[in-house]
């Protein structure tokens, strides 16, 4: 027993992980009604993207705006499968993964020559664009999206083939659960791997990485796949689970934003920053939403989620909603004063 | 000459018009501890960066161990057998000295075990046991030089570049630091030292190479250049020695 609590996790002692899950396990049957199930499940799936964004964005240092766009290549993939042909997930998940894995190289190739802000500036424009572009694209919905085709019988075959369950939300509240134990695990393993020391060195110094013999655009991309990987998968999860996805829940810059805040705000480049992040972030901003419509909300970005128009719109003096902004400036703030995130706060407490 | 080490031919490289290396031909030996000597800006960074592959020469070829490299990145000519340390030294800040140098070690081994024993040996060899679990930020100017020589040949080179060692050093370090370069040799690898220190390079070095604007001005034993007229007039005249 001893050599399980002596254990730690990244500082945290193995037995309260332990604790962790399990608790997370029973939550669902303690607390049975929809919202808590509902905004725990929010939580888990940008957990789970925080904490892949933070391979990327953490280890290796290379901050994306712009997980969106794998995010809505999960969504985007299964939902119009599925809404045209009624082709089940099962059988559009691997394509899925494959145009991810095309994206990642695609956007990431060029983009990983450039440095710092104008990384950052490449990924913004990158996800705004392609959302303007499928925010037109009458074939996958344009602006309105795509309605799934609710699957209506009572059997679970049948749900498990269609992955829809409307009867209870524990189905997708354990594969939210798995989802996130997946991704913790991942980047769990990673520091332990030669991988995590080539993305910390090239995060350090880019030069002194050359020089030990680092490829260094390789393995930012093999950062990227990886962290895109597990966004693809939990924008699979995300249509099955909301049967309705447009732009702005998807393929946004607010959605993009988020799930880079959460890593940030939580404490970047940690094993349980992001986790952190997202225990915070969503339950309060999903809390608030309910309380207030039209606040920032995870998977339900309002309005026009295109930063272009909407600095349009504030040029031209109209109302949009400044959300975007709003999000960015706080972004900017913490990694300005306060860089290692709530995580690194209580550690100076501690 | 053909069973030199590095053999580097006709180098050139502009930065607008300021000619940074021109027509640089010379060659480092197996086991040779080889300086390069010269006033500021009088290209030898520049080198550096043409021969570890941070920077393409506009003109010349470079040739490692019978192999044309002048093509590779950068990453590439390390795993080919060339490390190098920088003027301004770059330690990974918030990285421990041992992960720094498992960071080096990687370059050649498989797994961060095994990378973590010979960076155990590199630790070791430069002298900063006792500070291997300080982060790479918490070091002095040194220590951080001290740093960069043990992740650099815990890649295991054939070659190692070394630009100014001693520069920006205490006094006291500075014999310390000579010696640790001379085990680097003992070690089986081919050195190529800048430095600025006169007294330093005529201790160190087999052979020395004197460049002032881009190039080549001298070359040889190290009491024959500091004999040399123009080393005289251009180097040690202005009270460098
Ligand atoms: N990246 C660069 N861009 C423009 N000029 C440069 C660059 N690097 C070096 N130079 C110029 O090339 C010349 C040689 O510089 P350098 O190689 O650093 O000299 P040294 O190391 O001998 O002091 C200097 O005139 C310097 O200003
Ligand atoms: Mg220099």
């Amino acid at each position: 027993m001893s050599a399980v609590s002596n254990r730690r996790v990244e500082g945290v002692p193995l037995p309260l992980v332990l604790v962790g899950i399990a608790a997370l396990i029973a939550f669902p049957l303690i607390f049975t009604s929809p919202t808590p199930q509902h905004i725990l499940i929010l939580t888990l799936l940008f957990g789970a993207m925080g904490t892949a964004w933070n391979i990327l964005g953490g280890y290796a240092g290379q901050i994306s705006i712009g997980h969106g766009v794998y995010f809505g290549i999960g969504a985007y993939t299964v939902g119009f499968f599925y809404a045209n042909f009624l082709v089940s997930p099962w059988l559009t998940w691997p394509l899925a993964l494959i145009l991810s894995v095309a994206a990642a190289i695609v956007i990431g190739l060029p983009t990983f020559r450039l440095r710092g802000h104008y990384f950052i500036l490449a990924s913004v424009f990158i996800v705004d664009a392609i959302f303007i572009i499928v925010s037109n694209w009458e074939a996958v919905g344009a602006a309105i999206g795509i309605e799934y085709p609710i699957y209506r019988e009572g059997d679970l075959a049948g749900s498990l083939w269609a992955l829809q369950y409307h009867d209870s939300k524990l189905p997708y509240y354990y594969s939210a659960l798995g989802l996130f134990v997946a991704s913790v695990f991942v980047s769990w393993r990673i520091q332990f791997m030669p991988l995590s020391y080539y993305l910390r060195a090239i995060r350090e110094d880019q030069e002194a990485a050359q020089s030990l013999g680092i490829d260094v655009t390789r393995y930012k991309l093999v950062a990227l796949i990886i962290s895109a990987l597990i966004t693809t998968l939990c924008g699979i999860f995300y249509a099955q689970y909301v049967l309705y996805i447009e732009p702005a829940a998807t393929i946004s810059i607010i959605i993009s934003l988020e799930i880079a805040f959460i890593a940030i705000l939580g404490g970047i480049g940690t094993l349980w920053g992001p986790v952190l992040g997202a225990f915070i972030i969503v339950p309060l901003t999903e809390i608030l939403r309910q309380k207030f419509s039209g606040a920032i909300a995870p998977g339900f970005g309002s309005g026009d989620a295109s930063l272009l128009l909407q600095l349009e719109y504030l040029l031209e003096g109209g109302g949009g909603n400044l959300d975007i902004l709003a999000y960015g400036l706080i972004v900017m703030l913490i990694a300005r004063f306060q860089p290692n995130g709530v995580l690194g706060f209580l550690r100076r407490l501690d | 000459m053909t069973d030199a080490l590095l053999d580097v031919r006709d180098l050139t490289k502009h930065y607008g018009g300021v000619s940074a290396s021109d027509d640089v031909t010379f060659s480092v030996a197996d086991g040779e501890i080889f300086g390069v000597i010269g006033p500021n800006g009088a290209g030898k960074t520049t080198l550096f960066n043409l021969i570890t592959g941070f920077e393409k020469p506009d003109r010349g070829t470079i040739v490692f161990g019978g192999r044309d490299i002048t093509g590779l990145r950068p990453d590439q000519r390390n795993r080919a057998g060339i490390a190098r340390t920088f003027q301004i030294v770059k330690p990974f800040p918030r990285m421990t000295v041992e992960e720094n140098v498992i960071t080096g070690a990687l370059s050649r081994t498989k797994g961060v075990a095994e990378a973590r024993e010979r960076a155990g040996h590199c630790i070791e060899l430069v002298g900063l046991v006792e500070k291997r679990h300080a982060l790479g930020r918490e070091l002095s100017t040194g220590q951080r030089k001290r740093l960069e020589m043990a992740r650099a040949m815990a890649t295991q080179p054939k070659l190692l570049l070394l630009d100014e060692v001693t520069g920006g050093v205490d006094q006291p370090s500075i014999p310390g630091l000579i010696d640790l370069v001379r085990r680097l040799r003992d070690d089986g690898v081919s050195l190529l030292v800048i430095e600025h220190n006169m007294r330093v390079i005529m201790e160190l070095a087999d052979r020395v190479m004197f460049l002032n604007l881009g190039r080549k001005l001298a070359e040889g034993r190290p009491s024959e250049v500091s004999r040399h007229p123009d080393v005289i007039r251009l180097y040690l005249g202005s009270g460098h020695a």
